[in-house]
């Protein structure tokens, strides 16, 4: 009896990890890719993007309404590390690395927003 | 025990595929405000060293062929606006040679000199006017009586009054310049959309390679394609309606028109230029000329006309 419980249990068992791999392969296969990039935009226009799935550091200096903004990315996420505005709000918020946490300098009129690229096989003319 | 230990071994690969950095699923870069437009880079292979090379590219020839305003290099304004010959890079040398001969091609609409009057019929639409006729004969005087001469060791001289404006032509040359890049690095899998109306492609991510092309203007119509050039013209962008006639920045460079016999025309061709300079002279081109150019030049069109398709060859996959 025990060992035919054993033999169920392994029948189990094993159903569950053949189902488990076959998703996991479905799901790699068929998964959407994304990068992300980083528009920044001064007065509402889009004045530089950003690949941020280039890992590099990089620097950039962005002419906001009222002064000089220094932006840099680190790992995929971007911030903004120096501007002239008087609260540093968006010094503050440090590090980006989503879609749902713009940077504003209201100040300077200057908005960071992650965005998601896919590599769809679409394209609009 | 062996099952535990069967079982263990099993975890394994789960474990490790979650550790495993694969890098970028692809590379991908928009280059905003060259050649007045976004220009969208996707690379299913490469690195982003690649990216660079592109985008300098781009920039270079955006640079050229700006009809605008002066650059750090010689340009299109520079030429425009010397009376003598001008010193140009050898990529503005070997555009300016190309819109010259386009015409030989089959693109008899398309003309370089047409800087001026498009400015002007710009300037008019923008105010919701049409250009005056006697500004329109005056300009067309001025095209018939310029000529731009290419002398040797990349010396370039415009003789007349009229403009080049080689904005009819400079993307799809982008992209040749770039087909040629990606040909050389040995990459396969891209798609380069220079702004919607010069777009290159090469092999998708799908299994068969394929790309589907859709239009923003026209939702219901779409098509697939893969390894080619996508050229497009049309009225829909910066085309004005005034007195219930569409007004377009195409310019009919024999009657001074901006009056387009269609609402947009594609071509799908194996040479960026060519189907560029073909895109914008088809807009005043007839059905039967446009079949007969396809035949003698090896390129595949789409008109439409009413957002419909007015004609299509067959070969296109349309889905």
């Amino acid at each position: 009896m025990d060992k035919k419980k054993l033999r169920n249990d392994i029948i189990l068992i094993s159903s569950l990890l053949i189902a488990a791999v076959v998703a996991l392969v479905v799901v790699l296969l068929t998964r959407v890719k994304t990068n992300l990039v980083a528009k920044v935009a001064v007065q509402n226009n889009v004045v530089l993007v950003i690949d941020l799935s280039n890992k590099n550091d990089q620097d950039f200096e962005i002419d906001g309404l009222k002064g000089k903004l220094h932006v840099h990315t680190h790992s995929g996420a971007i911030a903004v590390t120096s501007s002239n505005c008087p609260h540093q709000d968006c010094v503050k918020m440090g590090y980006v690395n989503t879609s749902n946490r713009p940077i504003i300098c209201a100040y300077n009129a200057v908005t960071i927003f992650i965005e998601s690229v896919t590599a769809g096989s679409d394209v609009v003319i | 025990m062996k099952f535990n230990k069967f079982l263990t071994l099993l975890t394994i690969p789960f474990i490790s595929s979650c550790s495993i950095n694969h890098g970028p699923a692809f590379y991908s870069r928009t280059i905003p405000y060259v050649f007045n437009a976004f220009v969208d880079i996707l690379l299913y292979e490469g690195s982003n060293q690649n990216l660079d090379d592109l985008e300098d590219m781009m920039t270079s020839l955006d640079i050229l062929t700006d009809n605008y305003k002066s650059r750090p290099k010689n340009n299109v304004y520079t030429i425009n606006n010397s009376s003598d010959d001008v010193l140009v890079d050898s990529s503005l040398y070997d555009l300016i040679k190309k819109a010259k001969e386009v015409k030989n091609l089959g693109a008899t609409y398309f003309n370089p000199l047409l800087g001026s009057l498009n400015k002007k019929w710009k300037e008019a639409l923008e105010k919701s006017e049409v250009l005056d006729s006697e500004v329109i004969n005056t300009e067309l005087e001025k095209i018939n009586n310029s000529s731009i001469e290419l002398k040797e060791n990349n010396y370039v001289y415009k003789s007349g009054e009229a403009e080049i404006d080689l904005g009819g032509i400079a993307k799809g040359y982008a992209t040749d310049l770039a087909y040629d890049y990606l040909k050389k690095a040995g990459i396969n899998k891209y798609m380069i959309n220079t702004g919607r109306s010069s777009v290159l492609l090469g092999e998708s991510n799908e299994s068969d390679g394929y790309f589907r092309v859709n239009f923003e203007e026209y939702p219901n119509i779409k098509f697939r394609a893969k390894n080619c050039f996508i050229s497009t013209s049309g009225n829909a962008v910066q085309g004005k309606e005034i007195g219930g006639v569409k007004y377009s920045h195409i310019i009919n460079p024999i009657t001074g028109s901006a009056i387009n016999n269609y609402d947009c025309v594609v071509v799908l061709s194996n040479v960026g230029y060519l189907g560029d300079a073909l895109s914008t002279s088809m807009m005043f081109n007839t059905i039967d000329e446009i079949k007969e150019i396809e035949t003698n030049q090896k390129v595949k069109c789409i008109v439409i006309k009413d957002s419909q398709i007015q004609y299509i060859n067959s070969w296109i996959e349309v889905i």
